[in-house]
């Protein structure tokens, strides 16, 4: 219970920070927050215009007063209002968050299948499908997302017009955008799980277990793969601020609608409140993953798990 | 998690095989699902909606008057309509209002109105409307920034009676009916208006082709026809098999969105990279609309407020240095033409000057010698005083394409070979007007569009090197220029055709010696289709496409 009660506060704290971090961050950008109502950037309005904009969202305000009031309305769940868009922060939030967490959801999952498949064919005897992995696998890690979702668009789209190049509502419409995300981060779980296989395999457990008399497959089963995927589990928080990251690019590229492309086109339009709303919303999902994982991993590993009662950091 | 892969299972032959049997799932049923979507799209004969794929940004306002930008112009297009009109020779024709005079002293307009024209709420297009069309631009809480550019002058909207309207301005404005044609100024149902900006902004009343039904935010708006639509512009019409809705897309990506087109997923798109051009016009299935944007060309100005191109030999140094046809020639493949002139090719009072824009080395190097910077340093730039010939160029992805970038950097390099150091520096918009209200720039490429020959006022008048009240100011290159003024002033208040065409030649031939430009070629504003969408063409106020009487064909 004092664990939860720890990790809720850790939490409280995390989003404060961040949220004070980043009103502090956007005061420093270049660029007139009350342009976002008149067109955007580089506006011709005039003075009664552009005052008439600051009244409306109290950009007229001290910016501590302007702090002060942030923090009481987002204490009270409340986002404001965006600058370009006239509708609440949330009602923006509301209709960007469904289609990211689909998209991040259906990519990590495929991220997962490639990686094992990967794993799977390297513990294997053959040295030649070990190297041909530990090769692909590379490759996913290194390759640019931005370049991978054109080219697919290219071939897959263009080319043999199996997918559509661009979203359609559809599920056939993720598929291009869901491999563009997953090729990569599979292409790390991949490297990081390997190498924690290498490491069961030579684990003196492995030989008491051989001396024990269990299979061959079972040791693999029981004892390696457990201990491969432990480095990989660990790394899925990191994946999902990675997926978020990537889903910028990618739902610009596929035309979906979703967090993403709201952050960019709202950093863009110097609209406040949106990219503060995003950014909390990406602070939340990441402690959310980070807490899934660590429970996930103690089921997997019992070791953590009695760390984590005891509240140990981890190494 | 030790779920994944069940303890007890021989996991080399089950696990994997059930791996293998999801991907080859995830692979068919997509397929599945592909086909049996593409045949609705392409293959029905009867369907009349229409795809459009637009690559600007998407508006944050559907209401023109709120902000004002093109992205707001293309949409809007389709659903509202404006005062007047252009022709194809760029003449002002008829649209809500049929006909018109101004008094002799300039001060007075009255406008008769369509009797036809109907919103799409069922209420009239009356003097009313128009006078309440006019205040809300005029209003700063509608936060226009540039319709009401257009209505600065009028400082009163008189309704004589449902059909007449009199405008009396503050002082003559010979670019009033140039820029009523506008689509930042076009008109809206009062009724509408009156709902407040959000509801306004999500869902415009106009009375033009087609209505808003739908806007999913971040994917498409969907357009539906106005069944009761009577009253296009001169020159376009209505037809009985138009198309009944259109699917109003935002695909960012120029790769995608033309991807999208090949597959059919999409029947129009705009913005296509110059290569998709090349292509789509050697292709069978696809068309080319090639409807260059009226106002200033696409040019670099060259700042003449400070060093080093506060000195004419100079400036005339740079632009005698660039070689740009060959840059065009190799980057754009033969799909747009080269500028001479500050004014779009579409204006009828555009005036090229070829002579000025001469590409010679020689000349360029004599030029420097002669202005003092005869010294090179080590890297090969020129010198003087210990200051080196840099001159720093900040380009934003809003303002300038990929292709047009490369070709800022093949400038950049011919200019070099003649000692010039042009340093490239790649903003976002808003860091990008910050930089040029910091006057930090001493070339910069920043395209206009607004109808007729009033837009030279706007740019190279002495008065718009004072910054507006946001930091903006649109005279770059910061002309400040008695005699070019009064060219200007007559542009703006002269309402004699032949004499304010002469002003607008003597205003392009004085910029042209100045120096202070270097016209690339015409804002560019190209729209591929595909062979099935007939009879599109673009307004000619703005150059936005006219979707009002598009059929689809097989």
């Amino acid at each position: 219970m004092r664990t939860i009660a720890r990790r809720a506060l850790g939490a409280v704290v995390v989003m404060f920070t961040v949220a004070t971090l980043a009103f502090i961050a956007l005061q420093f950008i270049p660029g007139d927050p009350a342009e976002a109502a008149l067109g955007g950037p580089g506006s011709q309005a005039t003075e009664e215009a552009l005052q008439a904009a600051r009244a409306q969202f109290g950009l007229d305000r001290p910016i501590v007063v302007q702090y002060l009031d942030f923090l009481w309305r987002l204490v009270r769940g409340d986002l404001g209002v965006s600058y370009s868009q006239h509708i609440p922060v949330a009602e923006v939030l509301g209709r960007a968050v469904p289609p990211t967490f689909i998209l991040a959801l259906t990519a990590l999952i495929a991220a997962w299948l490639l990686a094992l498949v990967s794993v799977l064919v390297a513990s294997g005897s053959s040295r030649i499908a070990r190297g041909f992995t530990l090769m692909i696998d590379l490759f996913a890690a290194a390759i640019p997302g931005f370049w991978l979702a054109s080219m697919l668009v290219l071939v897959f789209a263009g080319s043999l017009a199996w997918f559509p190049a661009v979203s359609t509502g559809g599920f056939n419409g993720i598929v291009l955008p869901t491999i563009s995300l997953a090729i990569p981060i599979a292409g790390f779980l991949a490297q990081v799980c390997r190498s924690g296989i290498d490491d069961a395999q030579r684990a003196p457990f492995i030989e008491s277990a051989r001396a024990r008399g269990e299979s061959e497959l079972g040791i693999r089963l029981r004892h390696v793969l457990r201990h491969g995927v432990v480095p990989g589990l660990n790394l899925t928080a990191w994946a999902l601020g990675s997926l978020l990251g990537g889903t910028a690019v990618i739902e610009v590229i596929f035309a979906r609608p979703g967090l993403g492309r709201t952050l960019v086109s709202a950093v863009n339009g110097r609209d406040i409140p949106v990219v503060l709303g995003v950014v909390l919303l990406a602070a939340l999902a990441y402690v959310v993953a980070a807490f899934i994982t660590d429970i996930v991993i103690a089921r997997v590993d019992p070791r953590t798990e009695a760390r984590i009662e005891q509240a140990v950091p981890r190494a | 998690m030790s779920g994944i892969l069940p303890a007890s299972h021989p996991w080399r032959s089950r696990a994997t095989g059930a791996l293998a049997l999801a991907f080859a799932a995830a692979l068919v049923i997509p397929l599945a699902a592909c086909s049996s979507g593409g045949d609705s799209n392409g293959g029905d004969a009867a369907s009349t909606t229409l795809t459009y794929a637009t690559g600007d940004a998407e508006p944050t306002c559907l209401d023109p008057h709120v902000g004002g930008n093109y992205p707001q112009a293309l949409v809007g297009s389709q659903v509202m309509e404006s005062m007047v009109s252009l022709d194809e020779k760029g003449s002002i024709v008829p649209w809500l209002a049929t006909e018109w005079e101004q008094s002799d002293d300039g001060l007075t307009w009255d406008f008769t109105l369509n009797a036809d024209a109907k919103f799409t709420d069922g209420t009239p297009v009356d003097a009313a409307a128009i006078k309440a069309n006019i205040e809300h631009l005029q209003n700063p809480e509608t936060g226009s920034s540039t319709g009401y550019l257009a209505v600065q002058q009028i400082a009163e909207v008189e309704v004589v009676d449902a059909q007449h309207v009199r405008f009396s301005m503050t002082r003559p404005d010979a670019a009033l009916l140039e820029s009523l044609a506008q689509p930042w100024v076009a008109i809206m149902s009062p009724a509408g208006i009156e709902r407040g900006k959000e509801a306004n902004c999500a869902e415009p009343i106009g009375s033009g082709p087609f209505k808003v039904s739908g806007w999913d935010r971040q994917d498409k708006i969907t357009l539906v026809r106005n069944e009761e639509y009577r009253t296009p512009p001169t020159g376009f019409e209505v037809v009985d098999d138009s198309v009944t809705e259109i699917v109003w897309r935002f695909i960012p990506d120029a790769t995608a969105r033309f991807a999208a087109l090949q597959s059919g997923q999409v029947d129009i798109i705009d913005n296509p990279l110059p290569d998709q051009i090349t292509e789509a016009i050697k292709s069978d299935g696809l068309e080319h609309l090639n409807a260059p944007r009226p106002g200033s060309s696409n040019r670099i100005e060259l700042n003449t407020a400070q060093a080093p191109f506060d000195d004419a030999k100079v400036r005339e140094a740079f632009i005698s240095a660039t070689d740009l046809n060959a840059g065009i020639e190799t980057l754009f493949e033969g799909v747009t033409e080269r500028s001479y002139s500050a004014l779009s090719s579409v204006e009828p009072t555009a005036v090229q000057s070829p002579k000025a824009y001469v590409f010679d080395q020689d000349r360029a190097n004599r030029l420097l010698d002669e202005a003092g910077w005869s010294e090179k340093n080590a890297d090969g730039i020129r010198v003087k005083d210990g200051q080196t010939l840099t001159a720093r160029f900040p380009i934003t992805g809003s303002q300038s394409t990929q292709a047009e970038q490369a070709l800022f950097e093949q400038i950049q390099a011919s200019t070099r070979e003649v000692g010039f150091d042009v340093q490239i520096t790649p903003l976002d918009l808003s860091s990008w007007y910050g930089a040029l209200g910091k006057h930090e720039y001493e070339l910069v490429s920043a395209p206009y569009t607004k109808i007729g020959p009033d837009v030279l006022r706007f740019l190279y008048h002495s008065d718009a090197t004072k910054p507006a009240p946001s930091g903006y100011f649109a005279n770059h290159s910061m002309l400040q220029d008695p005699e070019l003024d009064a060219k200007l002033d007559v542009i703006g208040t002269e309402s004699d055709p032949a004499i304010r065409a002469q002003a607008a030649k003597d205003a392009q031939e004085i910029i042209a010696e100045t120096h202070a430009i270097l016209p690339i070629y015409d804002q560019q504003n190209h729209f591929l289709y595909r062979s099935a969408v007939q009879d599109l063409r673009a307004l000619p106020t703005v150059s936005t496409p006219w979707l009002g009487s598009v059929r689809l064909g097989e």
